[in-house]
């Protein structure tokens, strides 16, 4: 029975390997913790080196997903990223000093993302950080950037209660979920169709509010929601719900979610044999190589073919730098657009935390590959009147829809 | 409903092929596989690499997938499981997950972490019944299954190695005395399980039309509870498993929506368990012990700590790291004081009473949305909300696992784990969205808001949490529990109703857990779902066994290194993930009893 309460059992056989195993135990404690100290203590870099030339380097942190389930959107947002960091110092970085930027991993996850968001209003080389990429990563950090003065840019947060719950500290010029989504409903009224079956991802920070959008603004116009279902991204297989979604014979099916869940739902709708235009998707490689997908329709800001000369030069330089990529999608667009809104803030009201904030208010008509020219709504926070271009997917590629 | 039927079929298909490849290993190890979830997402990726870029015909790819992935488990088996389970099944397992957090990393970093589109290799709506379209594709998966399977049953029935395979399973001592190379068998299993895992993952691709290295965490979660519900070790049950699951689940989800797949799945698993405790055709031993019993208790004793330790430990966390005012250490220190103290009162579940329950995060998000509720609607102060949301969380946790306390072993592993994922779906159910601006706690009018402030709340909390640990294990109550867990057959004989004791203990983690994730909503001040995750369940369970699972101090231990690597491997991003592993399962495999117990 001794085996009961084995921590008050002592013998004294093997007393000599005990000790030594008892000191190497607490001597690697204590060496841990000192290490654990001194990388912490560490991670401050120290900026003494900085001297007072006026080219020292601007540092902007990313706090992104680098590993883990959203690791895909943290790889593209990497790439736009650093193609436009590269242009700017081409170009002379901010009045002379040269941008460079932080990556930090968070995987999206709340307890890294707050541990990340410390750590960056710590590094007092740090002017403003990018980030994160869900909401549910980006909110809990809100609270210590506000605290530490920082501008957290949340240019991916289309959540609209990213900046309408947050601080002055809060920015964003990703399109709110609620614009995109009454956009969304009224144009598939002014198709003439009266009837639509949804399905939207059951996610509390982005797909429950977008439906709810979407749904109030169908209500108001009149167009009828034969059934709604909830689904989740993580699900691989939604005939039994989408057989549901159909009963009711809507003239058109909408969804609102990402284009993975897309790729899968609208595969399995045309394989339950239902025939209606396709709403929903996202330009987004596994989506856009999806051959169900051929006709899908959304709003879209950004499309690699529009024949604007800006964003016919962004969408080269980009395919000349990653020649493996073969698409360019709103998520480089928006991150490279990101680079550039923050550079012109920090030009317009100074490199430090305080200026660029002053920046971000006085910021007027940016060039902007999404937008065409970025004007912020001061009260929002977020892009003032976003345009939506009907675009629809043909032969694996995006192009303007007329209708 | 002949649309929902087919449906079902074909995703219990797939369930199928994954619950063997699982139970296999089960049979001849005693060791739950988690690396079988890995090579699902792993098979799909190679088959798409081999088709798409190398541009091989399917034909050719598919063995060169099985023989892959057939390949890396004889490596992952040789390397970290075998040696593992050969004296503890649960470091084995917690090995196991080690290793399937490196393969998604490295097949990650192989790959990327895009969705691809996978090949239409076969036509995949060519046939119809009624409105309910399939291919030859569907139809070559069912079939393909139906060889695997017969082969399969002719092996273990008729083949030498085979029936070494079945006796192993039986008796693996007795195996051993008559002379069967155990070691070879479970190679065996081990590659026979991977080649299937790799098989299904190529399945699912086939299927759904896209993925990505991390799309099989969530099949390879059903396949293993399809496994459980046949019963872990019958490969028969197993099949049927797989596709009783499928077909109920279809039919769930087509009356109650795709959101309640989780709930519905779990529901299943726990009622059968309820039922048959073994599962649909699995046996319960007359006399079980639990994984847990036996083995740590057993194996290993804590390592006396000295006085002066204790002292210098309350200095450097409480004293010292606060005067640092390094606003990134201290930040990092409240998520690892608010996981010390969930996984401290952890202990006396997972160590005193053995129950290895998998669904900590279950009473973590109740403890957090009581607590928001609570000073948003009620306007209690934080200070009342705090041990009122543990209470809560204890209540309700304990009246929600109450039926399960007759399950036994890996059982009621899985049935925690269901327990704690279906608690928060329910959640999710009741409350869609996320909680906003949740107060700070307030000190006489004052806000506490920087990260000193709460760092030393949390310590606070867990000093308390650790005086109050090491009271009940001092307790006339403390020896109770731990003579559940580790021997309850002696401890039943002696009157003890080891079932009550298992809930009691469970109550009181479900406390602290309930606490710690009050302490969480207060700081993050926005909580919702997609916080409470079965990783957060997983990782409690791993610092309780790193620290040394009956150790409420090992678990602060655990804490900071789970927690403080994360942070500390920082300087190499892209292989975070692959290190972290490769730590846990050197710690695991040197440490098997945990760092601050003594191996013996």
């Amino acid at each position: 029975m001794s085996s009961l309460h084995p921590d008050t059992n002592v013998t004294d056989k093997g007393l000599t390997m005990k000790s030594v195993i008892r000191n190497a135990a607490v001597a690697s404690v204590a060496v841990l913790a000192i290490v654990s100290l001194a990388a912490c203590a560490s991670g401050s870099p120290s900026s003494s080196t900085s001297g007072s030339a006026s080219k020292s380097t601007v540092y902007f942190g990313v706090s992104a997903a680098q590993t883990g389930q959203y690791a895909q959107y943290g790889q593209q947002f990497k790439e736009a990223f650093d193609l436009a960091v590269e242009q700017v110092n081409a170009k002379g970085g901010i009045n002379g000093h040269p941008v460079a930027l932080k990556y930090e991993d968070s995987q999206s996850d709340p307890k890294q993302s707050v541990a990340v968001a410390q750590k960056f209003v710590g590094d007092s080389s740090i002017s403003l950080v990018f980030g994160d990429f869900s909401s549910a990563a980006s909110i809990p950090a809100s609270p210590i950037y506000t605290a530490g003065k920082l501008v957290q840019y949340g240019f991916n947060n289309s959540n609209p209660d990213f900046t309408a719950k947050g601080s002055e500290y809060q920015w964003s010029t990703s399109i709110t979920t609620s614009a995109s989504y009454q956009w969304t409903a009224d144009y598939i009224k002014k198709q003439g169709i009266k009837s639509v079956g949804v399905t939207y991802l059951n996610t509390a920070d982005w797909g429950i509010p977008a439906y709810n959008a979407f749904k109030t603004e169908a209500k108001k116009i009149g167009l009828k929601i034969t059934d709604a279902q909830g689904v989740l991204d993580t699900s691989d297989d939604y005939r039994p719900s989408l057989s549901n979604a159909v009963v009711g014979k809507p003239q058109a099916f909408a969804h609102i979610g990402y284009g993975p869940d897309a790729a899968k739902i609208v595969t399995q709708l045309r394989a339950i044999g239902y025939k209606g235009t396709f709403y929903g998707g996202q330009d987004e490689q596994s989506f856009d190589g999806t051959p169900d997908a051929a006709g899908s329709i959304v709003g879209a800001q950004f499309l690699e073919t529009n024949p604007d000369p800006a964003v016919q030069a962004f969408v080269k330089a980009f395919k000349k730098k990653y020649p493996n990529e073969a698409d360019v999608t709103g998520f480089e667009a928006g991150a490279y657009d990101a680079l550039n809104v923050a550079v012109a803030a920090a030009k317009a009201g100074g490199t430090t935390r305080a200026g660029i904030l002053k920046g971000f208010k006085a910021l007027k008509d940016v060039p902007s590959v999404v937008y065409g020219k970025i004007t912020f709504d001061q009260t929002t926070r977020r892009v003032a009147s976003p345009d939506l271009t009907p675009t629809i997917l043909k032969a694996g590629k995006w192009i303007a829809h007329n209708g | 409903m002949l649309d929902t039927l087919i449906a079902g079929l074909l995703r219990g298909n797939v369930y199928a092929l994954g619950a063997v490849g699982i139970s296999l290993v089960f049979g001849v190890m005693n060791v739950v596989n988690f690396a079988q979830f890995s090579f699902f997402g792993l098979g799909a990726m190679l088959a798409w690499f081999f088709i798409t870029t190398l541009g091989l015909p399917f034909w050719l790819a598919l063995p060169l997938v099985l023989v892959v992935c057939a390949a890396l488990g004889l490596i992952i088996n040789i390397s970290v499981v075998r040696p593992l389970a050969k004296f503890l099944p649960l470091a084995a397992m917690l090995s196991t997950y080690a290793v399937s957090q490196i393969l998604d990393n490295a097949s990650q970093i192989a790959f990327t972490a895009q969705f691809r589109v996978f090949p239409p290799v076969l036509p995949n709506s060519n046939l119809h019944i009624g409105n309910m379209r399939f291919g030859t594709s569907d139809l070559v998966m069912l079939s393909t299954t139906a060889v695997v399977m017969l082969v399969m049953s002719l092996f273990l029935k008729y083949g030498k190695v085979g029936r070494a395979i079945r006796a192993t399973s039986q008796d693996q001592e007795a195996a051993l005395q008559m002379g069967i190379p155990v070691g070879l068998v479970q190679h065996v299993s081990f590659v026979i399980a991977s080649a299937l895992g790799g098989l299904a993952g190529v399945f699912i691709a086939l299927y759904v039309g896209v993925a990505n290295p991390a799309s099989g965490l969530n099949i390879g979660l059903t396949a293993f509870v399809a496994a459980t519900l046949g019963g872990l070790g019958s490969l028969v049950g197993a099949v049927i498993g797989g596709f009783v699951l499928g077909i109920l689940e279809a039919f769930g989800i087509h009356f109650f929506g795709d959101t309640s797949r989780q709930i519905i799945i779990f529901v299943i698993l726990i009622v059968v368990l309820i039922a048959r405790p073994g599962g649909l055709l699995g046996k319960v031993p007359l006399i079980s012990t639990e994984p847990l019993t036996g083995t740590f208790l057993g194996k290993g004793r804590p390592l006396r700590i000295p006085r002066w330790v204790w002292a210098a430990a309350f200095v450097v966390l409480g004293i010292v790291i606060p005067l640092l005012r390094n606003d990134y250490v201290l930040i990092t220190g409240t998520q690892v004081l608010i996981y010390a103290i969930i996984a401290a009162g952890f202990t006396v579940t997972a160590g005193q009473a053995g129950v290895l329950a998998l669904g900590q995060a279950g009473p973590i998000a109740i403890g957090a949305y009581m607590s928001a509720a609570l000073t948003m609607q009620l306007h209690f102060s934080f200070w009342v909300a705090l041990p009122v949301a543990g209470l809560c969380a204890a209540i309700v946790a304990s009246i929600l696992a109450s039926p399960i306390w007759g399950v036994k072993g890996h059982y009621i592993s899985i049935a925690t784990l269901g327990l704690g994922i279906t608690i928060v779906a329910v959640i999710q159910l009741i409350v869609p969205q996320g909680i906003y601006n949740i107060p700070v706690p307030q000190w006489f009018g004052t806000a506490l808001t920087t990260p000193t402030a709460y760092y030393l709340i949390d310590f606070g909390v867990l000093v308390i949490t650790l005086l109050v640990m090491w009271r009940i294990r001092r307790s006339h109550l403390g020896k109770v529990i731990s003579s559940v867990g580790s021997d309850e057959v002696a401890a039943l004989a002696s009157g003890v109703r080891g079932r009550n004791y298992k809930a009691l203990a469970f109550a009181i983690s479900a406390f602290f857990a309930g606490i710690g994730g009050s302490l969480l909503a207060h700081q993050y001040t926005y909580i919702d779902p997609t916080i409470f995750t079965m990783l957060m369940s997983l990782l409690v369970v791993t610092i309780v066994i790193m620290g040394g699972v009956s150790l409420p101090y090992g678990a602060v231990v655990g804490a900071i290194i789970l927690i403080g690597a994360m942070e500390l491997l920082r300087f190499t991003p892209e292989l975070r993930i692959i290190v972290y592993g490769l730590v846990l399962i050197l710690v695991v495999r040197f440490r098997p009893g945990g760092i601050l117990v003594r191996n013996s």
